[in-house]
């Protein structure tokens, strides 16, 4: 127990549950974005860790994916935001309510 | 040793983290995000992955918030036109919000236990961490997952674009 | 000519409402007359062909005189079998005959008196309604089918009775018919169920008149007293008697041709012409015949009492509607079913003829309908008021006209009769001296002395048209000829009316049940009534003293109305109190309202505001409001929020990784 998992995995925890908490809260979709991207950081330092506990490369590959991931997510995201301030003038989420449709 | 490392660089991530929820310029929450990889990825170092602290910085650091900067930049908004975040704190959102943190949390500690049961010995740290390691799981097991990356990537790039075009 | 086209009596007026009904504002836009060429001439085509059956069954020797058509099955349910079918015989043609008759004339005089009407066509299209109807009820050969009629009928009523129904009083008193008549309806069908019901149980699934009267002898005597009863309380709705009869003198609402036709001639007295058809099923049941004659001479003569103190002119004749009606039903009651029938037939000449009359009064003042503000028509409208001297003539009973010979031989048949006593022909000789009375002082306030109408409303007073004075002198020739078809044996006469029905009636009922294989003769009453010769001198004393009698009450008429008429109210002022009973009929409405309608009232409100509003509304709208209510709570999961679902997102997440860590 040298290793300092629990720390790290606190650590993951707490970043995790700020990121959420952006998420929820935030009503600007950039800073909504940046929240996810926390949330995503959090996880990855727990698979890091993971990682290195279990000896095994696995969760270094899903970090390398989750990048990835996070990468198409801020592309596509972002032209998204782009495109609905150029439709609406606003990129406040509190003004849309079209999922329900 | 390492703990001190974990404390600062932790505890920078996390403020920094907090900068981003609460600042009301979107620039500057970016900007405090690109300060919470940077604490990552010295993390990332202490945890022995010389690679993905490399890559957390680069494809994060790097390109990902220049990718939010310029999107700030393009929908030209300094300030976010919500209603004082700050207001808002004490509301039934915010509430709801923090019982779901404390959820997460006790789940993280509840978690940590479980996981923690391959503590590694002193020998086996020698090659972890390794390119090559990495290079070998990649490139045998998780060739396919690899290669859908690549297509995910190319897919999403093919969106944004048709996304972001003016018609 | 063959009896199938007996099926052609209904069609006809069938046919007339339908063209009318369906196209009578196009008829009317284009050419008026049409409309009532097209009503009269398919009442008229009914009367011929009643004629010409009429005249082929005469040719029939009296027990061959039964013909039973059968047109179409209408309802089939198992062994239980309902037809549209007509039966020919001496009794229903008998009604149909004067039925189509006088409806035909009816129909003529309404060209006249309706001629100023917006709704022309609406009003024949009703009339030959009812003329479907009727037949329907006269020809049919079992209880359902005429049970359609009767019903038929009840409805034409309520829909001419409110024929001007943007007068509320005019609704109101459709309404008030319509349900009385109701009440009745109820016990007529539960009489026909019970009747049905206890004949099946016995195999007998029929509602045929024919199987029904043949088989009546398996039914045990208290059973065909209820039976009888209960048909009875609908005959007294129908043909207005004590106690159903409050709706017959508000039903005069309607246009007078409506009183005439079916407020006096024909549908009134299809009551009579009912229990004349169950003559069977009475004559079994000795309880349920002095209920009808008691009923049948206690209306007489309240309605009778009545109808000396009404000031409008058409209320008098409606009571005195109720009051002919009530003799018919004590000449039933008492066993003698042909003396009923053959005051119907004449009651529905002379009836309809003074109702006739009354409408061209009435039409000549304007609107006008309270004798007080008449008088000295007799110069003004000569035709008029003959024909009304006539027809009153013929229901004083003065002998020689047709009234004369009907009234004393139900009188008679009351008094002889082993059914009668001399307390009902006591009652009905009184009635009869009433009516005479009554009868005089509406000729003598109409006709006589000066005219008490305003000078505007005299100058316009003129003799009707000939379409309304025509039918006035056939129907006078019928009140003063009509009653020689029954002129009694001790006047000489052959009764033919007797002896027309009488394979109906008396001995001829009893040869359906021997038949069938019941007893010869259901009740020595009505054996004795058909069979049985009688001492002349008796009923010569009885008719002379009636005739006397009815000329003290015309004489006392002509000394109140037209010699001394401040006498008539210095005795209302001198006998108040009992002259208001007369004047607000016996109080009878007043009674029902505060017995029945009132507390039926106040439960029906209890039901709308307690019950159905409360209760059922209550249980239907908040279950509604129930699920209102759920789709509120789950609308807020699909409020189309981002972060929302991202919440519930979450929870689900939180709440898998807990299952697995804490659970598993």
């Amino acid at each position: 127990m040298n290793d300092y998992q629990s720390v790290y995995l606190a650590l993951s925890a707490i970043l995790f549950a700020l990121g959420a908490f952006g998420v929820i809260c935030r009503k600007d979709a950039i800073v909504v974005f940046l929240c996810v991207e926390i949330m995503l950081g959090a996880v990855n330092l727990a698979f890091v860790t993971f990682s290195r506990a279990n000896q095994s490369a696995e969760g270094l590959f899903m970090v390398m994916c989750i990048m990835a991931v996070a990468g198409a997510e801020a592309a596509i995201g972002l032209s998204i935001f782009v495109l609905l301030y150029r439709k609406t003038g606003s990129i406040n989420i509190d003004k849309f309510n079209l999922l329900k449709w | 040793m390492e703990l001190l490392g974990i404390i600062t660089c932790g505890g920078a991530a996390l403020a920094c983290a907090l900068f981003v929820i609460l600042s009301r310029n979107t620039v500057h929450s970016a900007l405090w995000m690109v300060g919470n990889c940077l604490a990552l990825g010295v993390l990332f170092l202490l945890l022995d992955s010389q690679f993905i602290a490399a890559l957390q910085v680069i494809v994060y650091a790097g390109a990902i918030m220049m990718f939010i900067i310029y999107a700030i930049m393009m929908l030209n908004q300094r300030v976010s036109d919500e209603d004082s975040f700050r207001k808002s704190l004490l509301s039934g959102r915010f509430v709801v919000s923090f019982l779901f943190m404390v959820c997460l949390l006790g789940l993280g500690i509840g978690l940590s236990p479980m996981a923690l049961k391959g503590t590694m010995g002193p020998h086996a740290r020698v090659q972890y961490g390794e390119i090559n390691l990495l290079a070998n799981y990649i490139f045998v097991q998780g060739l396919a997952a690899f290669e859908l990356v690549s297509v995910l990537l190319t897919a999403a790039v093919v969106g944004a674009v048709f996304l972001a075009r003016r018609d | 000519m063959k009896f199938d086209l007996v099926r052609l009596i209904p069609i006809f007026p069938l046919v007339g409402v339908l063209i009318n009904g369906l196209l009578g504002r196009r008829i009317v836009e284009k050419n008026k007359s049409l409309v009532h060429w097209i009503a009269c001439g398919a009442v008229g085509l009914s009367f011929l062909v009643t004629l010409g059956l009429f005249v082929k069954l005469l040719g029939l020797p009296a027990d061959k005189r039964l013909y039973d058509f059968t047109w179409f099955t209408w309802i089939s349910s198992g062994v239980f079998h309902v037809n549209i079918g007509y039966q020919i015989d001496p009794l229903s043609m008998f009604m149909c005959m004067f039925v189509t008759g006088v409806g035909f004339l009816i129909h003529v005089y309404s060209i006249g008196y309706m001629s100023h009407d917006e709704s022309y066509f609406r009003f024949f299209t009703y009339l030959n309604l009812f003329m479907f109807s009727m037949i329907n009820l006269i020809l049919a050969d079992n209880f359902l089918l005429m049970f359609l009629g009767w019903e038929g009928v009840g409805l034409c009523s309520y829909l001419l009775i409110s024929f001007w129904f943007s007068d509320l009083a005019n609704a109101v008193a459709g309404k008030k018919a319509f349900v009385t008549n109701r009440v009745g309806d109820f016990f007529f069908a539960v009489g026909m169920l019970v009747l049905l019901t206890h004949l099946g149980a016995h195999g007998v699934w029929s509602l045929k008149f024919n199987d029904v009267f043949s088989h009546a002898y398996l039914l045990p005597p208290h059973l065909v007293t209820i039976i009888c009863l209960l048909f009875f309380l609908g005959c007294t709705a129908k043909s207005a008697q004590i106690p159903l009869y409050i709706w017959l003198p508000d039903a005069m609402a309607g246009p007078t041709p409506v009183s005439a036709l079916i407020h006096a001639a024909t549908m009134v007295t299809a009551g009579v012409y009912f229990v004349a058809r169950c003559n069977v099923l009475y004559s079994m049941s000795p309880f349920a015949m002095h209920v009808v004659a008691v009923v049948g001479a206690l209306t007489a003569f309240f309605a009778a009492t009545i109808a000396v103190t009404q000031n409008d002119i058409k209320k008098v004749l409606a009571y005195s509607t109720v009051s002919q009606l009530g003799y018919m039903f004590l000449g039933l009651g008492v066993g003698a079913f042909a003396a009923g029938l053959f005051h119907v037939l004449t009651h529905s000449f002379f009836k309809a003829l003074l109702f006739l009359c009354s409408g061209c009064v009435i039409h000549a003042m304007g609107g006008e309908q309270d004798m007080r503000n008449m008088g000295g028509l007799r110069k003004k409208m000569p035709i008029t008021f003959a024909s009304m001297l006539i027809g009153t003539l013929a229901i004083a009973g003065l002998p020689g006209f047709s009234g004369f010979f009907s009234k004393d031989e139900i009188l008679w048949q009351a008094y002889s009769s082993p059914q009668g006593s001399h307390i009902l022909w006591l009652i009905g000789l009184l009635a009869a001296v009433m009516t005479a009375f009554y009868m005089f002082r509406l000729i003598f306030m109409t006709f006589f002395n000066e005219c008490r109408a305003s000078e505007e409303v005299q100058h316009h007073i003129h003799e009707a048209p000939k379409t309304m004075t025509v039918p006035l002198m056939v129907l006078s020739v019928l009140s003063i000829f009509g009653g020689l078809l029954g002129v009694p044996a001790s006047l000489g006469g052959m009764n033919r009316v007797e002896h027309f029905l009488h394979p109906v009636f008396g001995l001829g009922a009893g040869k359906i049940l021997q038949a069938a294989g019941g007893p010869s003769v259901i009740h020595k009453a009505v054996a004795q009534t058909a069979a049985e010769p009688h001492s002349f001198a008796l009923e010569y004393e009885l008719m002379l003293l009636t005739t006397l009698l009815v000329f003290a009450a015309i004489f006392a008429a002509y000394v109140l109305y037209v010699k001394k008429r401040d006498v008539p109210g210095r005795i209302a002022e001198g006998n108040p109190s009992f002259y208001q009973l007369l004047l607000n009929k016996w109080y009878i409405d007043e009674i029902y309202e505060t017995v029945f309608i009132n507390p039926l009232r106040a439960f029906s409100i209890f039901l709308w505001k307690g019950i159905d509003v409360v209760v059922i509304d209550g249980l239907v709208n908040s279950t509604a409001a129930f699920f209102v209510k759920c789709g509120n709570v789950c609308k807020s999961t699909q409020s189309g929020y981002v972060q929302r679902y991202a919440v519930s997102f979450m929870v689900g997440v939180f709440g898998l990784i807990a299952y697995f860590m804490y659970v598993r």
